[in-house]
């Protein structure tokens, strides 16, 4: 073998005990956690080498690896781990360290995961509705208009220029640098695979879209039995709240034509179909994130002996999704309940939204584009 | 010549044996209370010493001979401790003699063990096999009497082996018996239990029939254990030629004992050896995360490995799972220095379980403090009475013989008190 010079990045080595690895000194390489893990591939398994990885400070070697991701953070190397060492909590650290590599822009990261910039990045949002109610004078002797004296969210906030515009521009912001950072992990990874076998590209999306609709790798945890369930119910639950969006924008387009005076002479009744249809996917929807949250908050304690707590990063997370889901909810039943604190709760649901996909590159949401990433590299480089 | 006052030795094996010895010889009385039918312990299990592979009995014997023809030294078995009162140079010590229901008349003829109609779990061969209740615990026990067990015998009521004896040597209706005694030390030599592996979830400890203790395994490879001598697996008597040894089974792991017992790696090595001279084309595999062979035994270490049929693998082993239609075992392992995860397929696999202290077990009447590893701290104890061996830390044979000649000294200043 040739003669390998390690060099050491002594500062990666504290920033990982200190966001959340401060037991990877515990490790003595006795490869327990290598073992009991159900989801590692055979040949180099992780998590042991990432442990050594990450004493030694191989910084590169470790951002640079789809392992980090395709652990799954079952802590079942962590229930059996002899030395306390936390596997799992010590790959979860590198794991929302390496978004602070790879995501654009790389200080986003570092805010969002940091509480005391919790307030400036909730002030975001807030503060542009906050401008919005002003500037339709809500705040002044505007009164908000209802119809028939229902209230009607559209009314308050005309949907077609203030939700839809931002909401649009926020999820094409994500996109776009969640694009850029996933581009960024896969060139660091292929670099380092440079004679893998190379499979075909479209066959390992295949495969990893088919394994993560089935949650067949979530299943394989054992410590923490049951979060399969509560991940598939958030999990499909966004998906249906996105079939929900998508078939909502559909129906207002033409409301938006008709407010340039154009009449695409679409059929009232197919529109008022698809509400029917969008409210019913919605609703279930909501009820399935708010149930599956609740699960994996109660997973989380009921495990925390075993697999840990979690830090701000995770909780970050739950905390979001769960007051997306609330607030949602809540902010439909107060509408139907027709009682005027319906409209502040409906701020507060989209301030929690924008919250959730401007900085969905930077958060624990990432986590889904980084492991599908990773898990289409393994499969295509012949890792599984 | 005898000034001072008595030393009582709690615990008759090889420390508990070498410190009566040692205090007998220099002059002084000893007493000796042991909680089994027989003095030896742990070592009187043992097939071979490391590191010379030979018996126990060629230092067990020299203990008993030496004891024999001693007139300071008296011993009980089947004591146990309930009191201690006083101080050092005095302390007033009650003891519970439980029954034998054997007496001195017993020549060792087997008659009554034939006549007993009870089996129960043979203690001495770690269960591995079945004893009547009318049994003698091992074919080399030293008292050579037979004994019967009070918890499984039903008493009166069957009484054949009382039929069976010629020399009138039982008398089911003994009681226990309660003797109170002035001493002027307490050695506590009741040394070590293996750890218990039906707490190792993911080693089938306790589960899995081809899974045994490295104490089990010394009880196969005994000439008077179990099978005779010949290594065999337990579920199907099969002649298991290879096997995994598991180091560090419960050891260096806080979820069981945090420290590493020093002896399972000479004793794996060692019963790797068992094993290759009895089958010629038997192989062994020991997994590790690291070798501890300390100073000398370094050389054991190395015959052993130069050996090509004996594998050693860095890696614990993590997962054992049984296959039902053989009987054979899967261990599941990363080669950490191949960088692979191994699934390998053995007859049997031997668990390299480690110590802990006995009087967490079963409790002695004396205030003790631990460690934070569990073991006894001496500094623990009242002045005058002395843990020895074991009880403070894990060690082999040769440290529990230096440290019961120091306790016996400093017994015997005590005494003198």
């Amino acid at each position: 073998m040739a003669e390998q010079l390690i060099k050491p990045d002594l500062n990666f080595i504290n920033d990982v005990i200190s966001s959340g690895g401060e037991s990877l000194k515990k490790c003595f390489q006795c490869a327990t956690c290598s073992v009991v893990c159900n989801v590692t591939p055979d040949d180099k398994p992780f998590p042991r080498k990432e442990m050594m990885q990450a004493q030694w400070g191989l910084k590169d070697k470790l951002f640079a690896n789809p392992d980090i991701w395709l652990c799954h953070q079952c802590s079942d190397c962590t229930a059996y781990c002899p030395r306390g060492a936390k596997p799992g909590e010590v790959l979860g650290a590198i794991r929302k360290m390496s978004l602070q590599e790879f995501s654009v822009p790389g200080f986003m990261a570092k805010m969002v995961n940091q509480p005391k910039f919790l307030l400036v990045l909730l002030a975001v949002p807030a503060l542009l509705y906050i401008l919005i109610i002003v500037s339709q004078g809500f705040f002044g002797d505007v009164s908000i208009p209802t119809e028939d004296g229902k209230i009607v969210y559209g009314k308050f906030l005309f949907s077609l220029y203030y939700v839809d515009t931002v909401f649009t521009a926020t999820a094409l912001f994500a996109v776009f640098s969640l694009f850029l950072g996933i581009t960024k992990y896969w060139k660091a990874m292929s670099a380092t695979v440079p004679n893998a076998n190379k499979g075909t590209f479209g066959k390992a999306v295949v495969d990893t879209i088919l394994e993560i609709l089935g949650h067949n790798r979530s299943r394989k945890c054992e410590v923490t039995k049951g979060r399969a369930t509560a991940h598939m119910l958030v999990f499909y639950s966004f998906i249906g709240l996105f079939i929900t969006t998508v078939l909502a924008f559909a129906k207002v387009i033409p409301e938006y034509f008709e407010h340039f005076g154009t009449h695409l002479g679409i059929d009232q009744s197919l529109l008022n179909g698809l509400t029917v249809i969008y409210k019913i996917i919605g609703n279930i929807s909501a009820a399935a994130l708010v149930l599956g949250i609740l699960l994996m908050i109660t997973n989380r304690f009921k495990n925390k002996g075993k697999a840990g707590l979690g830090g701000y990063y995770d909780w970050l997370f739950i905390l979001l999704v769960a007051g997306v889901g609330v607030s949602g909810l809540l902010a439909q039943f107060l509408r139907m309940a027709n009682t005027v604190i319906a409209y502040p709760t409906y701020v507060v649901h989209l301030c929690l939204v924008f919250f959730l996909f401007a900085y969905a590159p930077f958060s624990k949401m990432a986590h889904m584009a980084y492991r599908a990433t990773a898990m289409v590299f393994a499969k295509q480089s012949g890792r599984e | 010549m005898t000034e001072g006052k008595t030393v009582l030795v709690v615990g008759g094996g090889m420390s508990g044996l070498t410190t009566a010895v040692e205090v007998a010889e220099a002059g002084y009385k000893v007493i000796i209370a042991e909680k089994t039918p027989y003095l030896g312990g742990r070592v009187a299990q043992l097939n071979k010493y490391f590191p010379k592979l030979c018996p126990p009995n060629c230092g067990l014997e020299i203990n008993f001979k030496r004891i024999k023809n001693n007139a300071d030294v008296s011993f009980y078995t089947l004591a146990e401790v309930e009191k201690i009162s006083g101080q050092e140079g005095d302390f007033d010590v009650t003891l519970k003699i439980n029954p034998r229901y054997v007496n001195d008349k017993c020549v060792g003829c087997n008659a009554c063990a034939e006549a007993c109609p009870v089996e129960m779990p043979n203690e001495f061969n770690f269960g591995l096999n079945k004893t009547k209740a009318a049994y003698i615990p091992h074919n080399q026990a030293f008292p050579f009497k037979y004994a019967i067990d009070g918890k499984h015998c039903k008493g009166a009521s069957c009484a054949k082996c009382v039929e069976a004896c010629k020399y009138d040597a039982i008398d089911l209706n003994m009681k226990p018996e309660t003797i109170n005694i002035n001493v002027g030390a307490i050695a506590l030599a009741t040394g070590w239990d293996l750890y218990d592996v039906t707490k190792l979830d993911n080693l089938g400890g306790g589960k899995i029939k081809n899974v045994i203790t490295n104490m089990q395994m010394e009880r196969l490879a005994s000439p008077n254990g179990s099978t005779a001598g010949k290594i065999l697996r337990p579920s199907d008597d099969k002649e298991a030629k290879n096997i995994a040894f598991v180091q560090c089974a419960g050891s260096r792991d806080e979820n069981h004992l945090p420290y590493c017992s020093f002896i399972c790696c000479m004793a794996s090595l060692k019963q790797a050896t068992y094993l290759r001279e009895q089958y010629p084309d038997s192989k062994a595999q020991i997994f590790y995360i690291d070798i501890r062979t300390p100073g000398r035994y370094e050389q054991f270490y190395w015959k052993v490995k130069d050996d090509p049929n004996v594998t050693l693998t860095k890696g614990k082993v993590a997962k054992i799972t049984e296959d039902p239609s053989s009987g054979d075992v899967i261990v599941e392992a990363e080669d950490i220095l191949a960088g692979k995860k191994i699934k390998a397929r053995f007859d049997m696999v031997v668990l390299a379980a480690g110590m802990v202290p006995s009087t967490k077990g079963s409790k002695i009447s004396a205030d003790i403090s631990y460690t934070e590893d569990g073991f006894v701290k001496p500094s623990s104890l009242k002045k005058g009475i002395y843990a020895v061996g074991t009880l403070k830390s894990p060690v082999d044979v040769a440290k529990s013989v230096q440290d019961a000649t120091g306790v016996a000294i400093k017994s015997i200043q005590s005494a003198r008190r």
